[in-house]
């Protein structure tokens, strides 16, 4: 017995019962640890669908990802109504510094903005008088006011409408009605999360804490070297999403590049350690070959064995001269130590990282020197903007640099052998010779998903449908 | 190729390659697809020859004060990292059956990239 399903969440459902939610939050991680801990042979006996039996087990329907109509659903019961994960606060750090958060399954565009009492705050960037963007560029700074270019408009930093030229030719004229439309921010570990309901079903800390508590503590905010890039990928995503949650992929995918960072067991397979669903987020655990750079996390801060063991294991050289350049060239040291609990929950001497997926489409990779955050944020039914990031320590000097540029080449490089399948994908699934897809046990992420997704449509639409009833009888009347 | 860049002396020997000192990822990269896995190879190999020597020089500055002349050299061996896939794992310019890089963007203005 493994896994969240004992802490029920109704968060997003008809009944949201916060109280209830702020108590799980509070001791929902220590439920899952010790769950963990009890299960722990029983659970490796068995496959990792038994544990999830609510998720079902047969072939998954492909309607999902290549249906117009579906998309419509999404946006409705999911993109208007979750957190979805913008940037880092690290990103706008004074007051006026901004960023457009462009989400268009929201039917949104936010400016990001830190305000003058240091608080972020996120609004349409829409002037409230005749609609025009306020901002034009993806980011920089505003100064003291946000002004708008079409009738000089001018508002505070946190959108209250203070300056209308020619104000006296407005008739009973109001200017409190008329601050820039706001969408709900706040923060969790330095990620800035948004929501464009108005009235959202709850908060962001009730919304992370039950499942990801545990990862409080990650020292997110001392990485500060970030390299990001994006493209627009012709699929679903979801089926983006999913290249990066399930390791079957990785020996044939990666095959020339970095599979044999990842351990294999005895038949050769890719098992992660252990996968934990919970009522939205997912997590998955892996294992490292500790003979490669890219899967031994030591290499670069323990002192001896690892840093010898790794880079033994092909060819280049180019590879171990990087690691030795890296050596003591970090302004951090790491030491598993001061990882929160939840980093590598079963605690496996070869572990590597941790997958983090935080719905609906946030995948943050945590590892012990650095980590990733990408988002595949839907733009249509077959289109999405895939913004990834990695995010690494400070180096000291230009060794430390090569060595980070090496990590990041080679990273760069990997996305592009997943990204190179995704738009095959789509076509194939499109095409339409087959309706669904069959999943083995450790694809199991790809089925939570879809599961997820298809629960909060279908408890949106009974609720879509009770409303209509209710307004439609005569006792409502 | 050839290069108008010009290496500091003790280097003179790397001056073929002076086509590398690109400052940023996206020319790095680009100038990747440019060349044939023989250049690509012919470069890391000089390199990596000459590379306990550059670093031992570059890491004399503190990364953000490394001196005008020194910084195509610093540039070259984030062109050896760049072509680090290409010969360790690739033996092609591109990615095998990869994504387009050129549609991969790098955000080189990103506010937390760092500035050099």
């Amino acid at each position: 017995m493994v896994g969240t399903r004992g802490i029920r969440l109704q968060q997003l459902g008809l009944d949201a019962n916060l109280e209830g939610n702020r108590r799980n939050a509070d001791i929902s991680w220590l439920i899952v640890l010790s769950t963990i801990e009890n299960g722990r042979d029983d659970a490796k006996s068995h496959l990792m669908h038994d544990r999830y039996a609510e998720l079902g087990r047969g072939p998954l329907p492909i309607e999902p990802y290549i249906s117009p109509t579906y998309y419509e659903l999404e946006k409705r019961h999911i993109f208007k109504r979750v957190w979805q994960h913008v940037g880092r606060e690290a990103e706008i750090p004074n007051p006026g510094d901004y960023f457009v958060a462009d989400l268009p399954a929201s039917d949104a565009s936010l400016i990001v903005i830190r305000d003058r009492d240091g608080k972020i705050n996120a609004m349409h960037n829409v002037c409230s008088h005749r609609f025009n963007k306020l901002v034009y560029d993806e980011r920089g700074s505003a100064g003291r006011r946000l002004n708008c270019k079409f009738h000089g408009w001018s508002y505070q930093l946190d959108g209250r409408l203070v300056g209308v030229p020619d104000e006296q030719y407005f008739e009973d004229f109001d200017r409190g009605q008329y601050g820039l439309a706001r969408a709900h921010a706040d923060v969790w570990q330095g990620f800035i999360f948004v929501n464009v309901d108005p009235a959202p079903a709850v908060s962001l800390a009730d919304f992370m804490r039950p499942f990801y508590a545990g990862l409080e503590g990650y020292p997110f905010d001392r990485m500060t070297n970030c390299y990001r890039w994006q493209t627009v990928v012709n699929c679903n995503w979801k089926l983006a999403l999913d290249a990066f949650q399930e390791t079957y992929h990785v020996r044939y995918v990666h095959g020339r590049s970095i599979a044999d960072a990842l351990r294999t067991d005895d038949n050769g397979s890719m098992l992660p350690i252990d996968l934990l669903c919970g009522d939205f987020h997912r997590r998955l655990s892996m294992a490292g070959n500790p003979k490669t750079v890219y899967g031994n996390p030591k290499a670069l801060t323990d002192g001896n064995g690892a840093a010898k063991q790794a880079g033994t294991s092909r060819a280049g050289k180019i590879a171990p001269a990087a690691l030795k350049a890296g050596r003591g060239a970090t302004k951090l040291h790491f030491d598993s130590a001061e990882l929160p609990p939840a980093i590598n929950w079963l605690k496996d001497p070869d572990w590597v990282f941790d997958i983090n997926v935080i719905f609906p489409e946030f995948y943050v990779s945590t590892r012990p020197n650095y980590y990733q955050a990408y988002n595949f944020r839907p733009i249509a039914h077959n289109r999405t903007l895939f913004d990834s990031r990695v995010y690494y320590p400070e180096m000291k000097n230009a060794g430390g640099r090569f060595y980070q540029e090496y990590m990041k080449c080679v990273l760069r490089d990997v996305l592009l052998e997943d990204l190179g399948t995704l738009e095959q994908i789509q076509a194939g699934c499109e095409s339409g010779p087959r309706t669904h897809m069959v999943l083995q046990d450790y694809e199991l992420a790809v089925r939570h998903n879809a599961f997820v997704v298809d629960r909060m449509i279908r408890e949106g639409e009974e609720r879509r449908e009770a409303e209509s009833r209710r307004k439609g009888s005569p006792s409502a009347r | 190729m050839t290069s108008s860049i010009q290496l500091p002396a003790d280097f003179a020997e790397l001056q073929p390659y002076a086509h590398w000192a690109l400052d940023t990822e996206t020319a790095r990269n680009h100038h990747r697809l440019e060349c044939s896995v023989t250049d690509i190879e012919a470069f890391a190999g000089a390199m990596m020859a000459w590379l306990d020597e550059i670093l031992g020089r570059l890491n004399q500055f503190p990364l953000d004060a490394i001196p005008d002349e020194w910084r195509p050299l610093y540039w070259m061996v984030l062109s050896l990292a760049e072509v680090a896939p290409v010969v360790e794992f690739y033996h092609d310019a591109r990615v095998p059956d990869g994504y387009d890089t050129r549609r991969f963007v790098a955000d080189e203005s990103f506010p937390l990239r760092p500035r050099v």
